[in-house]
C-alpha cells in the first residue's frame, strides 16, 4: 500500500515535472515600446504617422544631417522600394520637414 | 591607400607616408564621437539602442574585453517590423526543399538527431563602424560594436541539404526566416548563398550559442552561421531553406547589400557605386578596446593596451601597435588562438615616457597577409568598415 502510494506520488512529480519541461518549450518575449519625440515642425504629424507604419522613428533621428537630395532620396526608396503607401503631396511633406528639422535645411 | 589584399611590403611602403600625416596634426576623434543612448530588451543586457522596431541594439565596446561575447551582449539587428517574439519549439517546423528530391519539415528533434558541430566565429553587421564613415551615410549608424565573438553550435547545413537531396542544375540556397514585413509590398528577408558556399564544412544551423539557447532577438530556436562572411547572411529564426535553379532576384540580394565590384570594395569618397556585387567575406579588422578614448594615464607607468583583432576566415598573423599615431610600431602579444573564424584578443604593454596627448592605433593582419588600410575605404552604403582605428589618450 505503502509502495503504492509512493509510486501515485512519484508519478504526479513525474507529471509536473514534463508538464513544466513542455511549458518552456514555448520561448516568448515581449518588446517593450519605447516613444522617440520627433522635433516640432511643419510636417511633423504626417511624418510621425506615416513612417511609423513600417518602424519606429528613431530609423529618422539617428541619421545625420542629410541634404535635401539626400532625404528625398530616402523618401522615395521608402515608397517605391519598400512599398510604403505614401502619396507624392504627403512626399514632399514628409521631405520637407526632415530637410528643415534632420537636415542640412537645403 | 592600401586595398584588400595588400602585402605587408606595401604596408611597411605605405607607412612613410603616413608618417608626414601624423607629423602635421592630430588624427580626428570619432570613436565615441555621438552621445549614446541605453535600452533594455528581453534576454539582453543595457545596449546602445539605434532603434526600438524593430530593435537594433549594439554592444557597449567594453564587452570586447573578454574573448567571448555574452548573448546577452551580442548586438541585434533586424529588417523588418515583424519579428518574432514566440515560438513553440514542438510546433517550430524547418522546411527544406525547393529544387530537391524531397520537400522535408524538419523538428528539432529532427535537426539534433544530425552531427553536432561547434566552433568560435565572429558575428559581424556589414555595416559595423558606419557612423565613422566620411562623407558620412544613411542607415544604421553603428559605432564599433555591431559585431562579437561567439561559440556556435549546430548541424551542417550540408547534412541537411542532403536528407532532401539536392537535384542537377541547382544553383543557389535561399533561406528566410520567420520574421515578416510590415505591410504586403515590402519585400521579404530572404537571403541567398551559392549552392558550394551553402555545402561548405563550416556553413551551419546553429541552435546553440556559448552552450546554450539563442536569446529571440538572435535567432531562436536556430540560424544560419556562415563564418568568415558578414551577418547579413546568418538568416536568425530560420524557417525555410530553398534550392533553387536560377539565381534568385529579390532585393536583399539584388539591390540591398551590395559593394563596389572592386578589389578594395571602395569608391572614391562621396561617389557613386556602378558595378556592384553582394556583400562577402569580411574584411581584417582590429579594434582597441582598452584604454578607452581620453582615457588619462600616468608618465613612467605602465599602461595596458588591450583590443580584438579578426579577419574574414583566416585568422590572425600578427598586431601592431603605435604610440605614435604611426610613426613606429611595435608587435603585440596575441591571446589565446580559438581558431580561424574567431577574434584574437592582442596585448601590449606600453610605458609613456613624456607628458602628453597620444593617438593609439593597431594594425592586424591575417594568415594570407591581408591588412588594414590607413585611410578609411569607402562605399556609399557603409560597408565593410576596416580601416585602422585611433584612440587619443592623455599621459600626465
Amino acid at each position: 500500500m505503502k509502495t503504492a502510494t509512493a509510486l501515485a506520488l512519484l508519478m504526479i512529480v513525474a507529471i509536473g515535472l514534463a508538464y513544466a519541461a513542455s511549458e518552456q518549450e514555448v520561448h516568448s518575449i515581449t518588446l517593450p515600446t519605447l516613444h522617440t519625440e520627433l522635433k516640432d515642425g511643419p510636417g511633423k504629424m504626417k511624418t510621425e504617422t506615416l513612417c511609423a507604419v513600417c518602424h519606429s522613428v528613431d530609423y529618422i533621428t539617428m541619421q545625420p544631417k542629410f541634404s535635401r537630395a539626400q532625404w528625398s532620396a530616402e523618401v522615395t526608396k521608402m515608397i517605391k522600394v519598400m512599398g510604403a503607401s505614401i502619396s507624392e503631396e504627403d512626399a514632399t511633406t514628409i521631405t520637407g520637414y526632415l530637410t528643415v528639422q534632420y537636415g542640412t535645411g537645403n | 591607400m592600401i586595398c584588400k589584399g595588400s602585402t605587408r611590403r606595401d604596408f611597411l611602403k605605405t607607412a612613410g607616408v603616413v608618417t608626414a600625416v601624423a607629423a602635421v596634426g592630430a588624427f580626428p576623434t570619432t570613436i565615441f564621437a555621438d552621445s549614446k543612448k541605453f535600452a533594455t530588451f528581453p534576454e539582453k543586457t543595457d545596449m546602445i539602442l539605434l532603434t526600438s522596431r524593430p530593435p537594433q541594439l549594439e554592444t557597449p565596446v567594453r564587452y570586447f574585453e573578454e574573448l567571448i561575447t555574452p548573448n546577452d551582449a551580442v548586438f541585434v539587428r533586424w529588417h523588418l517590423a515583424n519579428v518574432p517574439t514566440s515560438v513553440d519549439v514542438q510546433q517550430w517546423r524547418l522546411k527544406v526543399g525547393g529544387n530537391t528530391e524531397k520537400q522535408l519539415e524538419m523538428s528539432m528533434e529532427d535537426l539534433r538527431k544530425l552531427e553536432k558541430v561547434s566552433y568560435t566565429a565572429v558575428i559581424q553587421c556589414s555595416g559595423n563602424g558606419r557612423s565613422f564613415f566620411d562623407p558620412r551615410v544613411p542607415g544604421g549608424q553603428w559605432g564599433s560594436g555591431a559585431m562579437g565573438n561567439v561559440t556556435w553550435a549546430g548541424v551542417r547545413l550540408r547534412d541537411v541539404l542532403t536528407q532532401a537531396g539536392i537535384k542537377a542544375g541547382s544553383v543557389e540556397v535561399s533561406f528566410k526566416g520567420l520574421d515578416g514585413p510590415p505591410l504586403p509590398a515590402t519585400p521579404d528577408f530572404i537571403k541567398t548563398l551559392s549552392v558550394d558556399m551553402a555545402m561548405a564544412d563550416d556553413t551551419i544551423i546553429a541552435y546553440e550559442m556559448n552552450g546554450t539557447y539563442l536569446p529571440m532577438l538572435n535567432g531562436f530556436p536556430a540560424r544560419l552561421v556562415v563564418p568568415g562572411w558578414y551577418a547579413t547572411y546568418w538568416v536568425k529564426s530560420l524557417s525555410a531553406v530553398t534550392v533553387l535553379d536560377k539565381p534568385f532576384d529579390g532585393f536583399w540580394m539584388k539591390s540591398a547589400y551590395r559593394i563596389p565590384d572592386d578589389p578594395c570594395g571602395c569608391v572614391p569618397p562621396g561617389a557613386a557605386q556602378k558595378k556592384t556585387i553582394p556583400i562577402n567575406r569580411m574584411t581584417t579588422r582590429s579594434l582597441i578596446v582598452k584604454p578607452s578614448e581620453s582615457s588619462a594615464m600616468r608618465a613612467g607607468k605602465p599602461a595596458d593596451v588591450m583590443g580584438v583583432a579578426f579577419s574574414g576566415g583566416y585568422g590572425i598573423q600578427d598586431v601592431l601597435i603605435s604610440t605614435n599615431g604611426g610613426r613606429t610600431w611595435k608587435t603585440a602579444r596575441l591571446g589565446s588562438d580559438k581558431g580561424r573564424y574567431s577574434w584574437r584578443q592582442f596585448f601590449y604593454t606600453w610605458r609613456p615616457e613624456k607628458t602628453g596627448m597620444y593617438t593609439l592605433t593597431s594594425r592586424a593582419a591575417d594568415g594570407i597577409g591581408e591588412s588594414q588600410p590607413f585611410s578609411s575605404l569607402w562605399n556609399p552604403s557603409g560597408f565593410m568598415r576596416n580601416t585602422i582605428e585611433k584612440v587619443n589618450v592623455i599621459v600626465k
